[in-house]
């Protein structure tokens, strides 16, 4: 294999493991992220994700398996990974007794960054004109900023973002979902966890299920949607005494289209819209579960 | 309504494991102190005599009152027992060659003798020492013998120029200075753990060994400057500065790395308290013997700090020099690597 093979993919897992105690988090999944690629990694609470990106990000060692990141063997090499990647954490773990400019100012001398300017940074996250506030005087939502921000100093090859839009204003998860956009743009490869589905969905190339330490399954959002979900129209009908129903009408089936004619021949249709099954939808259908809990 | 608020807070307590066994360990350590506390006064009199030639009867005498001779080779080495680095006796009877023949024989009723005191010791205790000469000479001669005797003070006389309670109180100020830095720098480490911040960090080139090495710089930094400054502000430069700059920095490695050990089993600034009053407690019995002297006793020389309050005071009150205080920048330097290295172990395991 070549030097250029590798590198064409970002990142390489191969059959990971990692198991608290007794308790095995991860059991033997394997997956590649190309570059440039936004990698949707989806799960409920616990099914692994953080503990996954922390094997692909060097903060712990796999008990089985092999991380390779832009070439490299991450257990044998860490310190050279941790180099080129930048991660936005679940928790928020900012020095909150210092600015927001000293923060970034900090980790860019981490990583040896000279040219470095903290408040195009700043602006760019949506955050301009706090770069000297203490962070603990910012919002849940600044301070998100901030990490996602943090993440930006080293301009990394890989982005690691560790559900960056979680407990959000709609406000703040769309300056963040635009950053995303903005490295996805410049040609940085991606790894989101989250379990926001809709999320997923409008930014990854391709999503992967994690449940219970296994993915069960990995594609685009839109083959997913192809192979397990159902296609629908919704219909709203108008009744004598003027409340409103709903008519569900399965898509793709050998009689569709004898049922939209049924639909507008004998009721009165106020609004219809056709509908695709979520990736929540497809979750539960492949796990019995739901994303959330 | 209060006594639901108070059940629940101290439910709360004791639901955190943590707080329950640092209660229960406080509780041991503090007991703990209090028992090798000496429990009786010491009542022991110890004291150099040459030559050494000691009558049986002296020490019959003497077997059940608590008096120790120590027999001396030479002059020399009767003074040398005194010296601030020996520090054997505070007493010693330098009697002329051949005396124990004379005063038995009772050749002379008139007897010639030095007594030796060190700087510090106190002058109404001095009296008490010839007349302990004089029942001796009696014992041995069976008449009275007319003793005269002559006090000569080794090292620095401190006679009509005692030292002031402040000069007494350089070594604990700089320890204290010594031991709130302790709690920072601990403080900073548990912190770094309790709010991830580490976690951030170490996931840039960042290795661990560099910040070990930075907490170390930060740490002794903070230590040593602080406590030159308190030291250099109350005059404690005056004398041999240098070695003076040495002890202190010698002492704050000592304690950067015993706030390695604090940091590294503390959660939050609470748990470094709980962890930290023991510690720094037991370090500064040391100084407590050179504010009230008796106070404590050679057991003191366990503890680390000992070295370092003990070469503070001698250098600063008694004007002693590098060849006074060697041996303790050495045990002092030994103790600094031993408790440097657990230090690094016990952070080393608490990053991991």
């Amino acid at each position: 294999m070549t030097h250029d093979a590798i590198i064409a993919d970002a990142i390489i897992a191969d059959n990971l493991s990692y198991s608290y105690n007794d308790h095995l988090a991860v059991d033997g999944i394997s997956f590649k992220v190309a570059e440039g690629e936004i990698m949707g990694f989806l799960g409920p609470n616990g099914a692994g994700k953080s503990t996954t990106i922390k094997m692909l990000t060097g903060q712990i060692r796999p008990r089985g398996g092999r991380v390779t990141v832009l070439g490299t063997d991450v257990s044998a090499h860490p310190k050279r990974v941790q180099a080129e990647i930048g991660i936005c954490f679940e928790f928020t773990n900012l020095y909150e007794q210092m600015s927001a400019i000293e923060n970034l100012k900090l980790f860019a001398a981490l990583f040896g960054v000279r040219d470095f300017d903290p408040v195009a940074l700043l602006d760019r996250v949506g955050l301009p004109g706090r770069g000297k506030d203490k962070v603990a005087s910012y919002s849940k939502g600044m301070k998100q900023r901030l990490m996602v921000a943090r993440a930006l100093v080293n301009r990394p090859k890989i982005l690691f973002l560790d559900e960056p839009t979680e407990g959000l204003d709609p406000v703040s998860a769309e300056a963040i979902r635009d950053v995303i956009r903005e490295e996805r743009a410049r040609g940085a490869t991606i790894f989101l966890t989250t379990h926001d589905m809709h999320e997923a969905d409008k930014l990854s190339n391709r999503v992967a299920f994690i449940n219970q330490g296994h993915i069960v399954a990995l594609d685009t959002p839109h083959n997913l949607k192809q192979q397990y979900g159902q296609r629908r129209l919704r219909a709203e009908v108008s009744q004598a005494d003027g409340r409103l129903e709903e008519r569900e009408i399965a898509l793709d089936t050998p009689e569709t289209a004898h049922a939209v004619e049924q639909l507008f021949a004998q009721e009165k249709v106020v609004t219809v819209h056709s509908e695709e099954a979520s990736l929540e939808d497809i979750f539960i259908q492949i796990t019995g579960r739901g994303l959330v809990g | 309504m209060i006594r639901a608020l108070v059940t629940k807070d101290i439910t709360l307590f004791f639901r955190n494991q943590f707080f329950a066994i640092v209660s229960v360990l406080g509780l041991v350590a503090y007991a703990a102190v209090y028992f090798l506390m000496p429990k009786t006064v010491d009542d022991t009199l110890t004291i150099g005599i040459y030559p050494p030639e000691i009558p049986a009867v002296f020490l019959e005498e003497t077997a059940d009152s608590g008096i120790v001779f120590v027999p001396k080779d030479s002059e020399e080495a009767l003074r040398a027992g005194m010296s601030a680095q020996d520090n054997e006796y505070n007493v010693a009877f330098l009697f002329p060659e051949g005396w124990v023949r004379t005063l038995a024989l009772s050749h002379a009723l008139d007897q010639d003798v030095t007594i030796l005191f060190t700087s510090d010791f106190p002058d109404e205790l001095k009296e008490a020492y010839v007349v302990i000469l004089e029942e001796l000479s009696y014992t041995l001669s069976g008449q009275t013998i007319n003793i005269s005797a002559t006090e000569e003070v080794v090292g620095q006389d401190l006679a009509g120029d005692p030292l002031a309670a402040r000069e007494r109180m350089v070594p604990l100020l700089a320890m204290i200075v010594l031991m709130v830095e302790t709690m920072g720098l601990a403080s900073l480490i548990a912190s770094e753990v309790e709010e991830h911040t580490l976690q951030a960090v170490l996931t840039t080139p960042v290795r661990i060994g560099h910040l070990f090495l930075s907490k170390g710089i930060t740490g002794v930094t903070l230590a040593f400057v602080q406590s030159a400054l308190l030291v250099a502000v109350i005059g404690g430069l005056r004398q041999a500065p240098l070695l003076i700059l040495a002890a202190l920095l010698l002492g704050s490695i000592l304690v950067t790395a015993v706030a390695f050990l604090i940091g590294s089993s503390s959660k939050d600034l609470l748990s470094v308290m709980a962890w930290a009053v023991p510690v720094l407690i037991v370090l500064a019995i040391p100084t407590f013997g050179i504010v009230f002297p008796g106070a404590t006793t050679v057991w003191t020389r366990i503890i680390p700090t000992y070295y370092l309050v003990d070469t503070l005071h001698k250098v600063v009150n008694f004007g002693a020099g590098w060849a006074d205080v060697w041996q303790n920048l050495l045990i002092l330097l030994g103790f600094s690597a031993g408790f440097t290295a657990l230090g690094i172990l016990a952070l080393r395991r608490k990053y991991r």
